[in-house]
């Protein structure tokens, strides 16, 4: 699986998104507010969730909410860190 | 529903990082000192440390041989000290329908991670923690320590629980439930807290900088306050001055998100206003205000744009910046502060505040000030949307 | 003013909705469910009263539950259910008061937030489990669905949270600090709760006798049952009853401030403990009746109590599924008699709801 699959699965079970499948995400789509519809919850959570899998840390919420934009940025972000 | 009578307040006990008990409290304030430091009756594994405001005291001398939490032991503590200022006996209470209403989060919380760890593992686990639970519940605690009969209830209303149960017994004083309510609130520190706090990204790894442009959130603190409420009949009979009155409450909820407050503060301004009604004040009969004051990004702003609204002109501070957040206790040791400063005439400095935030309306007071006035506010914001106002009249003494 | 029940929303083991609380206090079911907890002798299996929310799809989509645990399902369901029963009047939301009672919170999510970090590390602890496992967690979602505005309040007293709770509901509508109020219970099966169950009472079986003192019967519950109270004079269809009164003590119950004809609804759940403290109300002029056998074990019982006394004066008969005394019996009309809810707690701490009939349009 690919980075961006193996996060968007994460996405999906980790923030218990029940009727949304991970291929129905969309790369450019907002995930916050519009879009997927996520909430400032479940920003913090995501942090969590990608130190867990992936070993990226997102050290403030100023960091966090440029690359949440969408799965495209959060890849990107996630690649300059490393991620395994 | 019609304006409140004030209930008035013969004693109050109260302690956190900032003193042992009400008047260290007062001197450490005003001379403008805090001492936050990392944890030292926990570890954590955190990559960084965030500095929390412990009481220094281990309390082991309190609850007279009983296994009881923490928080059990401050609430014991503070209403020690309420009732000694308050003049009254285990005995004399005894005759009288004596209420308890305290608030709470981490003594009505059933974290015990040692117990938990070893059951997770498959073994059978020594059951102390459980039956310490069972017999901790902080307002079943202090009926028991002064053997109360009235009403006895422990709020679990997140970060406004010491001030709703303020403002609860003061209702049931007023309804004629009881003659005298033990009120208040009581939070140890936990490593589990620690760790909740963290998660949400809403601490801060320096000391807390409430309504600062810098600020980065709360650091967490422990503490505990009781104020013994009395009705006018039994007072005026053996002719005890009051400290304080609680003039008026108000309380809602935003329904809006769990853990944010409404960025405009629908339901504190709902609150806020509710209470100054029902306590007849007006905002220029104002002293000062006593903030909730967290010094998270969100907290702060909603605050400011609210008190800039509704109490323009009137000085306000945050005391969590000598205190620490302390979550349960925290409307309540912040109600003591209040009457205590406005018996003193004078408000500290709201410390770890620096630069103003051009985002905010208007900004805490940064030095010790004179204040006059008959009355003052203390508001705090929880968790789950709720908010919670209470309107504080001078006492007849000084503290 | 005289508050009055207007509406009654339950979940619990015996299903959901006052028509199948009403089968179960008839028949006197036993537990459906079954639960496993670790012992030292092994697995054990035993009979609880075990909750389920799918009814929640009714009144929520899906989606809008992706992070709710189970104990908020099960109060918002309740919640859901009393407004519905109440033929969801158009009351002002600002002005509704909300007030939820449970006597040991969201436990699951309390331990699911500690699984998060305790092996791990604490820098995986999980912001959404901790965020939910605050005591008001079930308030709050109940008041976002809602769109409840008006004061808040939970209370955490274990066996006395329903009446400590219910006193302060009372007065708040009383004073008119409300115009009206959703008042509940709610308390939740936990996996940790069945394993100290077993270890401070031993195994259990589905037999829950709370008229036997001297035994320890009790059987582990869970349920949510929500009241929605005004002023009797806004409501535009009878009540269920009126609440009374509310009291709280310490110290031997005095039945003597009871009103004549009352009947005595007991709280005893099957748990030795208390036993003690409800025996001495047997034996006297007045009759005790007992429903817990139809909802089981656990401190938001207390209000199921508070439901089946309301359920009996509005049908003006004895439903309940246990009773003692030779002047009344099962189905046996009660003519106008109040019901007095007593629960007792395992220190001799006593909390009393007394409920009167509504008796007609002039009342």
């Amino acid at each position: 699986m690919t980075l961006k699959e193996r996060l968007k699965q994460v996405i999906v079970e980790g923030l218990n998104l029940e009727e949304i499948r991970p291929e129905d995400i969309e790369d450019e789509a907002p995930l916050f507010g519009d879009g997927l519809g996520l909430d400032s919850l479940d920003a913090v959570e995501l942090v969590v969730l990608l130190e867990k899998h992936f070993g990226v840390e997102v050290k403030n919420m100023d960091e966090g909410r440029a690359a949440f934009q969408s799965i495209n940025t959060l890849v990107k972000f996630m690649e300059e860190r490393g991620a395994r | 529903m019609k304006e409140g009578v004030p209930v008035a307040v013969t004693g109050m006990g109260c302690l956190s990082a900032a003193g042992d008990d009400l008047s260290s409290s007062m001197e450490s304030v005003f001379r403008g000192v805090r001492s936050p430091a990392p944890p030292r009756r926990f570890s954590s594994s955190h990559p960084l440390t965030y500095p929390v405001f412990e009481v220094a005291d281990d309390l082991e001398g309190w609850g007279g041989g009983q296994d009881l939490s923490r928080t059990a032991r401050l609430a014991l503590k503070a209403a020690h000290e309420a009732l000694t200022r308050s003049g009254w006996n285990k005995k004399d209470l005894a005759s009288l329908r004596v209420g308890v209403c305290l608030g709470t989060t981490v003594g009505s919380s059933l974290n015990s991670e040692e117990f938990y760890r070893l059951y997770l593992r498959g073994e059978n686990p020594d059951l102390s923690p459980i039956t310490r639970f069972l017999r901790s519940n902080p307002a079943a605690v202090l009926a028991r320590e002064f053997g109360l009969n009235g009403p006895c209830q422990t709020v679990v209303n997140a970060c406004s629980s010491g001030t709703d149960a303020l403002g609860i017994a003061s209702r049931w004083i007023r309804a004629g439930l009881c003659d005298v309510v033990l009120a208040g609130g009581a939070d140890e520190l936990s490593h589990v807290t620690y760790n909740g706090f963290i998660s949400l990204m809403i601490t801060d790894e320096a000391p807390c900088r409430p309504f600062d442009r810098e600020r980065k959130g709360l650091n967490l603190g422990e503490g505990a306050a009781i104020m013994v409420l009395e009705g006018e009949e039994w007072r005026k009979r053996r002719g005890k001055a009051a400290e304080a009155f609680i003039l008026g409450y108000g309380a809602s909820c935003d329904a809006y998100h769990l853990t944010a407050p409404h960025p405009e503060g629908r339901g504190l301004k709902q609150a806020l206003l509710e209470a100054l009604r029902l306590s007849r004040t007006a905002p220029e009969d104002l002293a000062f205000v006593n903030a909730h004051g967290t010094g998270t990004k969100d907290n702060d702003r909603a605050e400011a744009l609210v008190l800039q609204d509704l109490l323009p002109g009137v000085p306000f501070l945050s005391t969590k910046g000598y205190t620490g957040h302390t979550l349960g206790a925290a409307g309540a040791v912040e109600a003591v502060f209040t009457a205590a400063c406005l018996q003193a005439g004078r408000i500290p400095k709201s410390i770890g505040f620096l630069h103003p935030d051009p985002e905010l309306p208007c900004s805490p007071v940064s030095q010790v000030m004179e204040v006059k006035g008959k009355a003052a506010l203390s508001q705090s914001l929880a968790f789950g949307g709720q908010n919670s106002v209470i309107v504080i009249g001078k006492g007849e003494t000084n503290p | 003013m005289r508050t009055a029940i207007s509406g009654i929303g339950l979940c619990g083991g015996f299903g959901t909705g006052i028509e199948a609380f009403r089968k179960a206090l008839e028949t006197g079911e036993r537990a459906k469910g079954t639960v496993t907890v670790r012992s030292e002798e092994g697995p054990f299996q035993g009979p609880a009263y075990l909750a389920d929310t799918g009814p929640l799809d009714r009144f929520v989509e899906r989606k809008a539950l992706r992070r709710l645990d189970h104990f908020s399902k099960l109060a918002l369901l309740a919640a859901c259910l009393a407004y519905e029963d109440a033929g969801d009047p158009a009351w002002d939301r600002s002005k509704t008061g909300l007030v939820v009672a449970s006597g040991y919170g969201p436990l699951t999510t309390t331990f699911a937030f500690l699984d998060s970090f305790i092996e791990s590390g604490d820098k995986f602890s999980s912001p959404t489990p901790f965020s939910h496992s605050v005591h008001n967690a079930a308030l709050a979602q109940v008041s976002m669905r809602l769109g409840i505005t008006g004061p808040g309040l939970t209370v955490s007293q274990f066996e006395m949270s329903v009446p400590s709770a219910l006193l302060t509901a009372w007065t708040w509508l009383e004073e008119g600090r409300v115009d009206s109020l959703l008042f509940g219970a709610v308390d939740e099966y936990n996996e940790v709760l069945g394993y100290c169950w077993h270890r401070l009472f031993g195994p259990w079986g589905d037999d829950l006798k709370p008229l036997d003192f001297q035994r320890q019967t009790a059987v582990p519950g869970e349920g949510a049952v929500f009241f929605l109270l005004a002023d009797a004079e806004k409501i535009d269809r009878p009540p269920y009853a009126y609440v009374e009164r509310v009291r709280l003590g310490r110290g031997p119950y005095e039945p003597a401030s009871l009103p004549q004809e009352a009947c005595l609804v007991l709280g005893a759940d099957g748990h030795k403990g208390c036993g003690s403290y409800y025996r001495p109300l047997l034996g006297r002029s007045y009759p005790v009746l007992c429903g817990t056998p139809s909802y089981g074990s656990f401190p938001a019982g207390a209000a199921f109590d508070v439901a089946a006394a309301a359920l009996m004066l509005k049908e003006g008969k004895i439903t309940a599924s246990c009773w003692h005394s030779g002047t009344v019996s099962k189905g046996c009309p009660l003519e106008g008699r109040p019901l007095c809810c007593l629960k007792m707690g395992p220190d001799g701490e006593w909390g009393e709801i007394l409920l009167t009939p509504w008796k007609g349009k002039d009342d």
